[in-house]
C-alpha cells in the first residue's frame, strides 16, 4: 500500500496511460480510417468521406437534433427542479422525500427508456387510458410520441432522469450557499418573495451549478441508450448515427462513421472549452 | 545554541518570503514572534518543522543539521491555526495518536493520556468526538496531542486566532503553565501585540521576510516598528482628553 | 396544501416506473387496450431460478464486473487523485479526466474497437473490464480531487510532525478520514459500470452479456415481461446500495 502511495510518477503515468493514451489512439485511428489510410478496404489518402459527411445533410441534422434534445431536456428539467426547490427548499434535504429523490438515480438510462416507451408509444399506457376515456378510437389515433422526429420520447426520458438530479443539486446548493439567509436579508431590504427568488436565489443557483449543467448538457447530447430505443430512423442523435454507420455492411459507411466521431469530439470539446473556460476550478470542487 | 537558524531564504514564484533570515534560541525558552499576515511566519515555521524546504540556509537542532531530516524524524511539532483534530478519533485517541505511532503499550498509553487529559482539564471529555467539543476544548486536545510526544521544539502558528477573548485568555494561561511544566522549547507566532508580550520569555518581530530578536522586552517596546509606542500613544491620548 | 400535492406528485412520478416494472415482471399477455396484463404468473421470476437460464448468469456476471470496476476505480482513483490534487497542473490533469465523458463513452469505444480487437480484448470479460475502467477510473480521480484539499494536506503534515511515517499516516489518518468518501465513490463507480451499455456492447461485441445487454436483447425480442424483470434486477442492487449509503450519511452527519 505504502509502495503505491509513494509512487507519484507511477500514479500519474497510469493516469496518462488510461486517459490521454486511449483518447489519442482513438482519435488517431479514427482520422486514419476516415481518410482511407487504415482498415479493411483502405483506398489510400482521400477526403471524400469527410466531404460526404460535411456536405450531406445527415450529420448536421443529427447534430442539430442532439443539440435541440439536450437543450429542451436541460431546460425543462431545470425549470421543474427550480420550481420544486423554490416552493419547498427544505423539503428535499431530509426525510422520506429526500430518499425518494435519489431513487430515480438507481435506474439505468435503458430502463428509463423502456418505461417511457411502455407509457408513450401507440400501444402504451397513456394511449390505453386515452382510449378508455374515449379520447382516441385506437392505436392509430394516438400521436407519435416515441420514435418521432422531434425526439419527444427522448426528451421525456431525459427529463425524468435529470429532474431529481437537479433537485438534489439545487437543494444542496441552497443549503451550502446559505440562500435561506440571503432570502431573509433580501426581505429586510424590502424584496418580495418573488423578487428575492428572481434576483437572488435563482441567479445564485444557476451560476453555481453552471458547470454541472453544461456537463449534463454534453452528457445528454452524447447519450446512446435512450435515443437508441426512443429515437426515429431519421434524424438520429449523433451517438446512434455513428454506431449505426459503424455496424453497416456497406464498407463506405464505416469511414464516415469515424469522420462523424471525430467531428463530434471536436465540436463538444470546443463547446466545453468555450463554456467552461472561466469555471474549470469550480467544476472540480463540486464533486 | 539549542535551535540555530541561519540565512534562510525562500521564494514562491516572484515573491521572496524569507530573506536571509537568522536567529537562535536557547533550550526551554518560549519565544514570541509578532508578525502580520504575509510576513512569512508560516513559511518559517514550516521550514523549521521540515514541511517546506528552504532555497538556502540551514536549520540546526542541538548542533546537528536538520535540512535532510524528514519531518517525522525531527521531533518538532507544528500546530496550525485550527486544532485539526482527526475527525475519526475521539479526544482520547487524538491525544494518544503520537504514542500509538511510537507503539507504546496499551497500559502506558492509557496512563499517560489520562494524566494529560487531567492537566488539560478535560476529564470526562475523553470519549467525545471532535464535533462534540467546544472550540477551546478542541484547541486543548490539539495541545495535548502535541505535548504528549515531548517534542524538542513546539511551533505554534496563531493558535488562538479563532477563539473568543475569554477562552483566549484562559488558553494563554494554560499553555504557559503546560509549556513551563514540560520545559519544551517553543516558538509562538501571533499578530496580537499583547499576546506576544504576554507569552514569550523572549520576543521577536517578523517583517518582510526578516526576523529581529530583541535583547529585552523593553527594547521591543521602544522600537517604533513593533507598534507598541503607537498603542501607548492611543491610550494616553484617550485618557488626556 | 400545494406543498403536500407537490410532494405526492413527485413521489408518484418517482415510484411509478418501479410499479410498472413490478407489474410487468409478474404479467403475461398485455393486449391493447387492457390497462393490466391479462395473466398474472411467477413464470418470469422462475426464469431466474432455472439452472440453464442465462439471466441468472448475466446477473452474476454484471455483479462481479461492477464490483471489480468499483474496487479498482475507487482504489486507483483515491491514490491518483492525491498526486493530481497537489500537482501544479491540477487543472490540466483534471481536464483529461473529464474527456471520456465529454467525448461520450460510446463514441470513444467506437474509435477504440480496432485496438481491442487487435489486443484480443474484444468479446471477452477482461476486455470489457478494461474498457469500463477507462471511464470509471477518471471518475474516481475526479471524485477524490475534492477530498485532497488543503485541510487534508495540513492533517497529513501534522501527523508527520507528530512522528508518523508515510505508511502510518496513510493507514491511521488518511484512510480512516476518507472512509465515507471511499464508500460513496465505490457506490457511484459501481453504478457507472452497472448501468453501462454502449461501450460494453461495442467492446464485448454482444458476447459479454451483462444485464444491460440482456435487457436490450429482451426489448429487441419484444419480450416486455422478461425485459421488465431484468430491469428490476438492474434497479435492485443500486437501491440496496442507496440504502446503505444513506445510513452512512446519517452516521457521519
Amino acid at each position: 500500500m505504502a509502495g503505491i502511495y509513494k509512487g507519484k510518477y507511477a500514479s500519474l503515468g497510469l493516469f496518462l496511460a488510461l486517459t490521454a493514451l486511449p483518447i489519442a489512439l482513438g482519435i488517431g485511428y479514427a482520422l486514419l480510417r476516415s481518410m482511407g489510410l487504415a482498415g479493411l478496404g483502405a483506398e489510400g489518402f482521400t477526403l471524400r468521406h469527410w466531404e460526404a459527411v460535411l456536405s450531406g445533410g445527415e450529420f448536421w441534422r443529427s447534430l442539430g437534433l442532439s443539440f435541440r434534445v439536450a437543450g429542451c431536456s436541460i431546460g425543462l428539467a431545470g425549470v421543474l427542479a427550480l420550481a420544486a426547490v423554490l416552493k419547498a427548499p427544505e423539503r428535499w434535504q431530509r426525510g422520506g422525500l429526500s430518499w425518494l429523490m435519489y431513487l430515480p438515480l438507481t435506474l439505468p438510462a435503458m430502463v428509463v427508456a423502456f418505461v417511457v416507451f411502455q407509457m408513450l408509444s401507440g400501444a402504451g399506457l397513456v394511449s390505453r387510458l386515452a382510449y378508455k376515456l374515449g379520447l382516441t378510437s385506437g392505436i392509430q389515433d394516438f400521436p407519435n410520441w416515441v420514435n418521432d422526429s422531434w425526439g419527444i420520447g427522448i426528451i421525456a426520458a431525459h427529463v425524468f432522469m435529470a429532474t431529481p438530479f437537479f433537485i438534489i443539486l439545487f437543494a444542496q446548493l441552497y443549503q451550502s450557499e446559505r440562500l435561506g439567509e440571503y432570502a431573509q436579508l433580501a426581505a429586510t431590504l424590502g424584496a418580495t418573495a418573488r423578487q428575492s427568488a428572481r434576483r437572488v436565489i435563482v441567479p445564485v443557483l444557476l451560476r453555481q451549478s453552471f458547470p454541472t449543467l453544461v456537463l449534463y448538457f454534453i452528457f445528454v447530447m452524447g447519450s446512446y441508450e435512450i435515443p437508441l430505443l426512443l429515437g426515429s430512423q431519421s434524424p438520429q442523435m449523433v451517438s446512434v448515427l455513428t454506431i449505426r454507420k459503424l455496424q453497416r455492411f456497406d464498407l463506405a459507411d464505416i469511414p464516415q462513421a469515424y469522420a462523424i466521431g471525430v467531428l463530434y469530439m471536436v465540436f463538444v470539446a470546443a463547446a466545453a472549452v468555450f463554456l467552461l473556460r472561466n469555471n474549470a476550478e469550480k467544476t472540480s470542487s463540486t464533486c | 545554541m539549542f535551535l540555530q537558524v541561519s540565512n534562510l531564504s525562500k521564494t514562491f514564484g516572484k515573491e521572496q518570503v524569507l530573506r536571509n533570515l537568522s536567529f537562535a534560541l536557547d533550550a526551554h525558552r518560549m519565544m514570541s514572534v509578532l508578525g502580520r499576515s504575509g510576513s512569512g511566519k508560516t513559511t518559517l515555521l514550516k521550514i523549521i518543522a521540515g514541511l517546506e524546504s528552504p532555497d538556502n540556509g540551514r536549520v540546526e537542532l542541538e548542533g546537528k543539521a536538520m535540512n535532510e531530516t524528514p519531518a517525522h524524524l525531527r521531533n518538532i511539532v507544528y500546530l496550525y491555526q485550527e486544532p485539526l483534530l482527526f475527525p475519526h478519533l475521539n479526544a482520547f485517541e487524538n491525544i494518544a495518536f503520537g504514542l500509538r505511532l511510537r507503539k507504546w503499550t496499551e497500559a502506558d498509553i492509557r496512563q499517560k493520556t489520562e494524566t494529560m487529559l487531567d492537566h488539560l482539564e478535560l476529564n470526562g471529555q475523553a470519549k467525545k468526538m471532535p464535533a462534540q467539543l467546544s472550540g477551546g476544548q478542541r484547541q486543548r486536545v490539539a495541545f495535548g496531542r502535541a505535548l504528549i510526544v515531548e517534542p524538542k521544539v513546539l511551533l505554534l502558528d496563531e493558535p488562538f486566532g479563532a477563539l473568543d477573548t475569554e477562552t483566549r485568555t484562559a488558553m494563554q494561561q494554560l499553555l504557559k503553565r503546560m509549556v513551563a511544566g514540560s520545559q519544551i522549547t517553543t516558538i509562538f507566532v501571533t499578530h496580537d501585540l499583547k499576546e506576544a508580550l504576554l507569552m514569550g520569555d523572549e520576543i521577536a518581530l517578523m517583517q518582510d521576510g526578516l526576523l529581529k530578536k530583541y535583547e529585552t522586552k523593553a527594547d521591543f517596546v521602544q522600537d517604533a516598528r513593533t507598534g507598541v509606542q503607537e498603542e501607548i500613544g492611543f491610550w494616553t491620548n484617550i485618557q488626556s482628553r | 396544501m400545494l406543498k403536500t400535492m407537490l410532494k405526492y406528485t413527485f413521489a408518484g412520478a418517482v415510484l411509478f416506473p418501479f410499479a410498472l416494472l413490478l407489474v410487468f415482471s409478474f404479467g403475461q399477455n398485455w393486449r391493447f387496450p387492457a390497462l393490466f396484463p391479462a395473466l398474472w404468473t411467477m413464470d418470469n421470476w422462475q426464469l431466474l431460478l432455472t439452472s440453464q437460464s442465462d439471466l441468472a448468469q448475466s446477473l452474476l456476471r454484471s455483479l462481479s464486473i461492477s464490483a471489480g470496476i468499483a474496487t479498482a476505480a475507487t482504489g486507483l482513483g483515491f491514490i491518483t487523485a492525491k498526486h493530481i490534487a497537489y500537482h501544479p497542473w491540477r487543472q490540466q490533469w483534471l481536464t483529461l479526466a473529464y474527456l471520456p465523458y465529454i467525448f461520450a463513452p460510446v463514441i470513444l469505444a467506437a474509435t477504440l474497437q480496432f485496438f481491442f480487437l487487435r489486443l484480443g480484448l474484444a468479446g471477452n470479460v477482461p476486455g470489457v473490464l478494461f474498457a469500463q475502467l477507462l471511464i470509471a477510473y477518471p471518475f474516481g480521480v475526479i471524485f477524490f480531487t475534492g477530498f485532497w484539499n488543503d485541510r487534508m494536506r495540513a492533517m497529513e503534515q501534522l501527523s508527520a510532525t507528530l512522528g508518523g511515517n508515510k505508511r502510518q499516516t496513510f493507514l491511521r489518518v488518511l484512510l480512516p478520514a476518507a472512509q465515507g468518501a471511499l464508500l460513496v465513490c465505490f457506490f457511484q463507480a459501481f453504478l457507472i459500470s452497472w448501468f453501462e451499455y454502449g461501450l460494453t456492447t461495442l467492446i464485448g461485441i454482444g458476447k459479454v452479456q451483462t444485464l444491460t445487454v440482456k435487457v436490450f436483447q429482451y426489448i429487441g425480442e419484444a419480450n416486455i415481461f422478461h425485459a421488465a424483470l431484468a430491469s428490476l434486477l438492474l434497479a435492485l442492487p443500486p437501491a440496496g446500495l442507496l440504502w446503505v449509503n444513506k445510513q452512512v450519511l446519517f452516521k457521519t452527519s
